[in-house]
């Protein structure tokens, strides 16, 4: 394992933002609510709308201009995450049923490519959504409007905290965790696995690459779990670092 | 708008909270006689700087500067070949600038998709860091510079244009000297030096512009000087005069960023 | 931009000659080449005219266009600025590479104009955060020899005094509603005042001097220059460093004295000459783009 540091970083001009370093790779991951009217298939949801930026400035393999796929699909998996996680139950975001609710855009840049972006990119999206915290948003009955508190700030409440575990595999025999941006390039496959604190399976992500065997495979699902209680240890100690001096 | 059809979407429309807020009487700057962070107005006072080299792992260069909350961080790559071919840049190299805002940077969250102040922005940069470049030891190459605002509280150009060249210095690429940048607000009759986003955006209309410089500091050449607003040409001169000498107060701690940098890259081959 | 071919003693012949205050055209190192304005030129804007200073030739027309006011300022109307490179200027334009440059005159020009004073903004408006005019200035580039900025500026400011924008009045409609109404009659309309628009003066540094109205000759001799705009009453509203190379303090300070003189210079006879063809009225012979 390469050693994980999550830092809370001081965006001010964001609600709340996280920076996670995991060896090299260093992602900033900063989120920013606005109001909007909810869904209209679900009016008592909010949204939260995660992209993932690979900018040319983290690794000369990237270039200006729209995302690259990679960054595509990093985005969508992310998206897949919150999704399928539950890590904010999306009813909390809503402020009054089919009138007003929060979206929470969480834009996560990487500033430093080194292997490894999905775990990196998770781990940041936990970290800030749980350092972020939103005014009190009430509706004037008289005037139908919004009225925003900024003095009354309130943290959201982080139901699950999803924790990925990314593994380079070479022909079905050696397994790597937390990959570096050559044993990746290097690797016949890439698997990534999401699981939560009740050691559920939250997502299986394996693009492609050469195939895998079952027995492999459990093991790589038994290992996340285990790297998972090491993360949300480390995330836990840094957030409570963090809180006292707020 | 062209849909977005590569990133996650959102809603169509939302509204930033800030606009629901109780209309509050907005303190005018001018009626205090100091500035809110404590520095004097009319004085070369700078926010502390924080500044550190080579931090992305994968780029030739970096850098990354903090100016009270300001946050840049910028990258360099090459020089590598010229993807451009064109007669007129086969001479000397060519230095291209990027320079975005991340949307989490601003108040009001910006687009994915480059606005025309960033694209202005780069250009400023651009203009202001090719004098100090030596170009024409890189023929037919390109030495890209990315420059990316964490956080802008003010004063975004000029502390990328000293980010920026602090990288290209750490990239190792050939320099007359670097190039320092510092930037003015003049409210009235009085001016303040690096301002925060408060200071640039508030202030009674009329008397107001804006003064950025470029500084080559030890040739005392003025590499890029950008300024609008309604001023006579002596409060100009004064401006510039200002902001050069805020220049050359940031460049010890400039010096010892590099300095750190060198050694640090020095002391594992030695050992 | 178009880049000329200028070898190293034509290059000292052209420094040499600066030194001594006698530029290769005869020329001082203040003066403008001689310049040809015309407006109205083209019929079916609002207002327009083509300027023409040495061999650079620009055509700027104006539209205006009913809009809505941006919500930063609801009672202000807007302008919109729009530079084509036609590759009839230099076959360098061809197809996408007069883009750059075009992006690039039309950002300064937002800076030039994004100012209080410049114009009156506040006359463009119909109907606070209803109806604004919006003022469409669409520059071309029929050729150009240098000191594109220049003759832009003053086309643009030629261009705005000669604009006509007509009458709107807001009657109360059947529902309650307010509806515009143009007016019919073609001499009913609103001019706008153009005293306070800057002109923009661009500096060349060449040797140890500088020069305004540079050619592109001279353009290639100079590593670097200074853009100013000037109001008429010598207030400076914009200031760029241009080109690639850098400049003493000293020499930016003597450049924006420079600049400021001359353009506090260039506004009189400007104006003068604008309010006179105008005057002139239907009896003015058109030169139109034959002459």
């Amino acid at each position: 394992y390469n050693f994980t540091y999550p830092f809370s970083s001081s965006i001010s001009t964001a609600n709340g933002s996280a920076l996670v370093k995991i060896g090299n790779t260093t992602v900033i991951c900063g989120i920013k609510g606005e109001l909007t009217c909810p869904p209209s298939d679900a009016p008592n949801k909010g949204y939260i709308v995660p992209n993932v930026d690979l900018p040319p400035l983290c690794s000369s393999r990237f270039r200006p201009g729209p995302p690259s796929e990679q960054a595509q699909v990093a985005s969508q998996f992310i998206a897949d995450v919150i999704d399928s996680s539950n890590v904010i139950q999306k009813e909390d975001l809503c402020i009054e049923k089919g009138k007003l609710s929060w979206v929470l855009y969480c834009d996560i840049i990487c500033l430093d490519y080194d292997g490894n972006l999905l775990d990196t990119c998770v781990v940041a999206l936990l970290a800030a959504l749980k350092n972020a915290r939103l005014p009190e948003v009430t509706i004037n009955k008289e005037t139908d409007l919004a009225e925003v508190n900024t003095d009354k700030l309130h943290h959201l409440n982080v139901s699950k905290h999803p924790v990925s575990s990314s593994f380079s595999i070479f022909d079905n025999t050696i397994v790597i965790v937390d990959p570096t941006v050559e044993e990746e390039t290097l690797s016949t496959a890439m698997m990534t696995v999401v699981t939560d604190e009740d050691d559920r399976l939250c997502m299986l992500h394996k693009p492609g690459g050469s195939a895998l065997s079952g027995e492999k495979l459990q093991d790589c699902i038994s290992r996340a779990v285990t790297r998972h209680r090491e993360v949300s240890k480390l995330i836990e100690k840094v957030m409570d670092s963090f809180e006292p001096d707020k | 708008m062209p849909v977005d059809t590569k990133r996650v979407r959102g809603p169509e429309e939302s509204q930033s909270p800030l606009l629901f807020l109780p209309s509050i009487a907005k303190k005018s700057v001018a009626a205090e006689r100091g500035r809110q962070d404590g520095r004097r107005r009319g004085q070369a006072d700078v926010r502390p700087v924080f500044a550190r080299c080579g931090l992305v792992s994968q780029a030739k260069g970096s850098a990354y500067i903090e100016a009270g909350n300001t946050k840049l961080i910028c990258s360099v790559f090459g020089p590598r070949e010229a993807e451009r071919k064109d007669e007129a840049g086969a001479s000397s190299g060519r230095l291209l600038c990027d320079l975005r805002f991340a949307p989490f940077s601003c108040p009001n969250r910006g687009a994915w998709i480059p606005s025309s102040e960033d694209k202005d922005t780069a250009q400023g940069l651009l203009e202001a860091l090719r004098p100090g470049v030596r170009l024409h030891r890189y023929p037919r190459a390109q030495i890209e510079v990315n420059v990316l605002v964490l956080e802008n509280d003010g004063s975004a150009l000029a502390h990328a244009i000293t980010c920026a060249s602090m990288a290209l210095a750490d990239a190792g690429i050939e320099m007359y000297d670097v190039v320092l940048g510092c930037s003015l607000r003049l409210d009235g009759n009085s001016f303040l030096l690096d301002p925060t986003l408060q200071e640039e955006t508030a202030g009674e209309p009329g008397a107001q512009g804006s003064v950025t410089v470029a500084l080559l500091p030890s040739l005392n050449q003025v590499s890029g000087l950008q300024a609008d607003g309604d001023m006579r040409e002596d409060t100009l001169a004064e401006a510039v005069r200002a902001c050069m000498e805020g220049c050359h107060k940031l460049y010890p701690v400039i010096q010892r960023a590099l300095l750190r940098a060198v050694h640090k890259r020095a002391s594992p081959s030695e050992s | 931009m178009a880049a000329v071919q200028v070898c190293e003693a034509e290059k000292v012949y052209i420094m040499h000659g600066v030194r001594d205050d006698l530029r290769v055209d005869g020329r001082g190192c203040e003066d403008y080449r001689h310049m040809e304005i015309e407006t109205d030129v083209v019929s079916n804007t609002d207002g327009s005219a083509r300027v023409k200073l040495g061999y650079t030739d620009v055509l700027v027309g104006i539209k205006a266009e009913i809009g809505k006011p941006k919500p930063a300022a609801p009672d202000e109307g807007y302008l919109e600025f729009f530079v084509d490179c036609s590759a009839n200027a230099t076959p360098e334009f061809e197809g996408r590479g007069g883009e750059e440059l075009g992006s690039e005159l039309s950002c300064t020009l937002y800076k030039v104009f994004n100012n209080v004073n410049s114009l009156e903004l506040r006359a463009l408006c119909i109907a606070p955060r209803e109806h604004c005019w919006v003022l469409y200035v669409d520059v071309l580039l029929l050729q150009c020899d240098g000191n594109l900025f220049d003759a832009i500026s003053i086309a643009i400011k030629a261009a705005l005094f000669n604009t006509r924008i007509p009458k709107v009045t807001i009657t109360e409609g059947e529902e309650g509603g307010a509806e515009l109404e143009l007016s019919d009659d073609p001499y009913d309309c609103v001019r706008l005042n153009v005293e306070n628009v800057p002109c923009i003066v661009t500096l060349c540094k060449i040797g140890h001097r500088h020069v305004v109205d540079a050619t592109l000759q001279e353009k290639a001799c100079s590593v670097a220059g200074l853009l100013v705009s000037v109001t008429h009453k010598g207030t400076i509203t914009c200031v760029r460093k241009v080109g690639g190379g850098s400049l003493e303090p000293e020499s930016i300070f003597e450049m924006t004295e420079t600049g400021k003189r001359v353009g506090k210079a260039l506004h009189a006879p400007l104006m003068k000459l604008l309010r006179d063809e105008e005057a002139q009225g239907k009896q003015r012979q058109k030169v139109g783009f034959l002459g």
